[in-house]
């Protein structure tokens, strides 16, 4: 798009405004994070590392932690992959009852969290799964593969559907032309959807809360503290998710732009 | 046409069945079983507090005649969609400026600060907005500067629609810009080749081409904002019952479970509704 | 470093890891690791400063799932196999419903030190059916209006009929749970038994209800309770006590709870026994260590809220070593303490509604929040 230079620079403050705007919360999170008085009121108090150490002494949050990272990045992956292969089967192939199973398949974002936290529960424990961490890694893998295909499949819309067939017709076989055509113009969309899995297993606090049972992760961990326990121990833990977040998104976008260099 | 031997027919489909299958069989163990337990469940009954499998529909009539669940259900719709509308709106100069505005390391350098926050806690997020809101919190010193008077915005429409937002963006300009960025270059060149001026370009070849993306975005903002209870609790301060809040207070009230599952099937059948009509209107080709 | 040195450097720090090593290992083999006991409970029953004491003593380590409400700990039950949770911490309303629903053992009167407790306390009905005892009172409290000594004094919330002032529009919160607030509101209607109405005085109770609704900021959880009142978005609650203002109060906000003419409500706290627990044994210690004069003297003073204790030996202790905090509680050997106030009748305990079903209070409950 053409447009004048002044109206290019307008674009660009907006985008800078929305920034702020974002990152509001997340400034303020790391400045009363330091601050002494429990509840978050001005004037500040005075500077403390107070709720840095009881967060970094508390082995429930540790434990927490572990365990969201292990879900994170068992359940991701997983989901990434079962979002990938219905986009892809929906976006080549033509079959009877293919709009239920879309249907189906977006289902489970449709259902309030609350419910889909009891009806895991309750059904997960029928398979004497509950409490356990598998069986919040199943349950993280329901939630975040629909949102993987609905990603990966926009991507596929974008995509000639004729280079498959064009590969085909020049004597490549189904696995060779998808080598081939499919996962080098869908490579950024999978990854794109698997961050997005991450974020939604990272985040999840409801479901987690009721089919984790004792195993808890951060973001259980930090729900219960808004509900009883409220102090900056809050922020201290917002404060080191949000680095170790940004250490990640940095070092993936290294990685992306290392690899468009090398092409 | 040697592809329609019954060898190629019969290796097509069973790598088509490779394809299809995984998420529904996954899906129909740990999904399907579920809800229709939650089904099932809604036909219960409770007695002395214990949970009684049972068919009757006591819970669908007591919440259906229900005064105050229309109310939350109509409110929850209006501000999910107030939401949606409200958030696709602000993201959409961000996704323009992403996709034609910015170079290429400007925009993943952009679209990374944009998704960043969805990758902090929401609920940290939410919790910190409060202290912005709050009587003598930032905004009201900051305006008291100006001597502007100031009533706390906690607890009102607008902290909703704030948690709502913040809540959604990320996902919303990510959908927004995946769209966009991908429309054919060489038809906006054809269009001002044929002297279009920008205006005309948005309206006739960027805008319907990223209506899908536009759509979806919408719509996973309003499913979002409309099974949310953080924003409502922590920022709404419970004022206004949402369908979230309300399953969580008919489960207070002596264990009903069953009441709980009747709400929920019908936020799954609002959203499912709302959902199949967004997709269908997204993507119908003129 | 020459070559020479270095390999005496790697030297010395490999056998100085062994020598390191084969003295840590008797300190290994002696120590046993901890036993684990699990816990269901309100927030900050297994904090250190709860069960440090306990820990040391038997070589223990609690575990603990917190709740936010009743209703979430007897989800949580129903859902975990037996023997998940070795101890229950409950609201005295939640034990008749964890007996029926199975989830508690049957506890041993002999077993505790009930005859340390006060009269009133040694036979506290909720805790028992049939004459088995299924839970033993841990600590209570008392409910009446908190509020914000700078815009309500201690003379104004002397009735519940301060939460109508106009001064105080849109300033006044509730704590998110109808059974405390109702019962707060039917004292204030004049029923001699808060939770026990007939059809008249339930209809009269929510036409009153209806009318507080125009006063009302917002509903909260127990982190938001705290965060308004102290940030002043709140400046009266009823139906919440000193385990808000309390803390509070330790955080410099200047904040107190008043019990009304009309009348204050009761909370009680207890421990059971989770129905097939492997380590009911142990259990059973710890609560007597809870119902023992030094486990009280914890109970009263833990940083989650103070809260009044039912041991007489507890209160010398308190008085003994704790005299401000005990001032606070009403724990004193003098007139007008806590337990005089409830021997005046001052005091109701709160409990699920007689003639009503919990489910007609907690519908009207969400009528009200939509109202």
């Amino acid at each position: 798009m053409r447009v004048s230079k002044n109206t290019r620079l307008m674009f660009k403050a907006y985008c800078v405004c929305i920034v702020l705007f974002l990152y509001a919360p997340i400034i303020t999170n790391f400045v009363f994070s330091f601050n002494s008085d429990r509840f978050p009121t001005l004037p500040l108090g005075s500077f403390t590392w107070q709720w840095y150490h009881l967060a970094f002494a508390d082995e429930l949050l540790h434990e927490a932690f572990g365990n969201t990272l292990l879900i994170g990045l068992i359940s991701a992956p997983i989901a990434t992959f079962l979002g990938f292969a219905a986009a892809y089967a929906d976006y080549r192939f033509n079959f009877l009852g293919k709009k239920i199973l879309l249907v189906f398949a977006l289902l489970p974002p449709l259902v309030p969290l609350v419910v889909v936290g009891l009806a895991m529960l309750a059904y997960l424990s029928r398979l004497g799964m509950s409490g356990t961490v598998e069986a919040i890694i199943v349950s993280h893998i329901v939630l975040a593969a629909p949102f993987a295909m609905a990603v990966i499949r926009l991507r596929f819309e974008q995509i000639d559907s004729n280079l498959e067939y064009a590969a085909q017709n020049l004597g490549a076989s189904n696995w060779r032309a998808f080598y081939e055509v499919v996962i080098p113009s869908t490579k950024t969309a999978v990854f794109a959807a698997f961050l997005l899995c991450f974020a939604v297993s990272f985040d999840e606090y409801a479901v987690s809360w009721f089919v984790g049972g004792l195993h808890e992760t951060t973001s259980v961990r930090i729900l219960s503290f808004l509900q009883s326990a409220v102090s900056p121990r809050i922020n201290a833990i917002g404060s080191v998710t949000f680095i170790v977040s940004i250490t990640l998104i940095l070092s993936a976008q290294i990685l992306l732009m290392k690899r468009t260099k090398s092409i | 046409m040697n592809f329609l031997t019954r060898k190629a027919l019969y290796s097509r489909a069973l790598y088509g069945g490779i394809w299809a299958a995984p998420l529904p069989i996954w899906l129909t163990v740990f999904f399907l079983g579920p809800i229709i337990l939650l089904v099932l469940l809604s036909f219960w009954n409770v007695k002395s507090f214990v949970l009684t499998p049972d068919f009757q529909f006591g819970n669908w009539v007591k919440i259906l005649s229900a005064n105050y669940f229309w109310i939350s259900y109509f409110r929850t719709i209006a501000f999910a969609s107030a939401a949606a509308i409200i958030v696709t709106l602000v993201a959409l100069p961000c996704s323009l400026a992403i996709s034609f505005f910015f170079s290429d390391k400007g925009r993943i350098t952009l679209l990374s600060l944009f998704v960043i926050p969805f990758f902090t806690s929401y609920l940290v997020r939410i919790y910190s907005w409060q202290i912005y809101l709050t009587e003598n919190g930032i905004i009201s010193q900051l305006l008291g500067f100006f001597t502007i008077p100031f009533d706390s915005l906690l607890n009102t429409p607008f902290a909703l629609i704030l948690g709502f937002v913040t809540l959604t963006f990320p996902i919303v300009i990510v959908i927004q810009s995946i769209s966009m960025l991908s429309i054919d270059k060489t038809l906006i060149d054809a269009a001002y080749n044929l002297g279009c001026n920008s205006r005309r370009v948005f309206h006739v070849v960027v805008l319907p081409a990223a209506k899908p993306g536009i759509v979806i975005g919408a719509l996973f903002a309003f499913i979002f904002c409309f099974g949310d209870f953080v924003t409502p609790t922590y920022l709404g301060g419970g004022k206004y019952t949402t369908l979230s809040i309300l399953i969580a207070d008919t489960v207070k009230s002596g264990q009903q479970w069953p009441r709980a599952a009747v709400i929920a099937i019908m936020m799954i059948f609002t959203l499912l509704l709302v959902a199949l009509s967004s997709i269908a209107f997204a993507y119908r080709k003129k | 470093m020459s070559l020479k040195e270095d390999l005496t450097r790697r030297k010395f720090i490999k056998y100085g890891a062994i020598a390191a090593g084969t003295l840590a290992m008797p300190s290994l083999a002696l120590s046993k690791t901890p036993t684990e006991l699990t816990m269901l409970s309100w927030y900050g029953q297994a904090e250190p400063d709860a069960v440090q004491e306990f820990e040391a003593l038997h070589n223990v380590k609690i575990k603990q799932k917190y709740y936010v409400g009743g209703e979430q700990m007897l989800a949580l039950l129903a859902q975990s196999p037996p023997g998940t949770y070795d101890l229950i911490h409950a609201d005295a309303e939640y034990v008749q419903q964890l007996r029926r629903a199975g989830f508690l053992e049957k506890l041993d009167a002999q077993d505790y030190s009930f005859d340390d407790y006060f009269p009133e306390f040694q036979n506290f009905p909720l805790h028992w059916h049939e004459n088995e005892l299924y839970a033993v009172l841990s600590r209570f409290g008392f409910l009446g209006i908190s509020h914000n000594l700078d815009a309500v004094s201690v003379k104004e919330a002397s009735t519940y009929k301060v939460l109508w002032d106009e001064r105080l529009k849109n300033k006044v919160g509730h704590f998110d749970w109808h059974l405390p607030n109702l019962g707060a509101l039917s004292l204030h209607n004049g029923n001699a038994a808060p939770f026990d109405l007939d059809e008249q005085a339930w209809q009269a109770l929510q036409a009153k209800a209806i009318s507080l609704k125009p006063q009302i900021r917002g509903f909260y959880d127990y982190g938001g309770i705290l965060s308004s009142l102290k940030s002043g978005e709140v400046t009266v609650m009823p139906g919440i006590g000193e385990w808000i203002t309390g803390v509070l109060r330790r955080d410099g906000a200047n904040v107190v709870t008043t019990i009304p003419e009309e009348g204050g409500l009761q909370f009680t706290e207890s421990f059971s026994i989770g129905k097939g627990s492997e380590k009911a044994e142990l259990a059973r210690k710890f609560i007597q260590y809870i119902s023992s004069p030094a486990g009280q003297f914890k109970q009263a003073t833990l940083n989650v809220f103070p809260a009044i204790i039912p041991s007489k030996k507890g209160w010398q202790k308190m008085v003994d070593e704790r005299p401000e905090d005990a001032k606070h509680l009403g724990i004193s050997f003098k007139p007008g303490s806590s337990m005089d106030m409830i021997r005046e009748g001052r005091i109701h305990i709160r409990q699920l509604p007689k003639q009503q079903s919990l489910e007609d209070w907690n519908d009207f409950w969400s009528e009200y929040k939509s109202s």
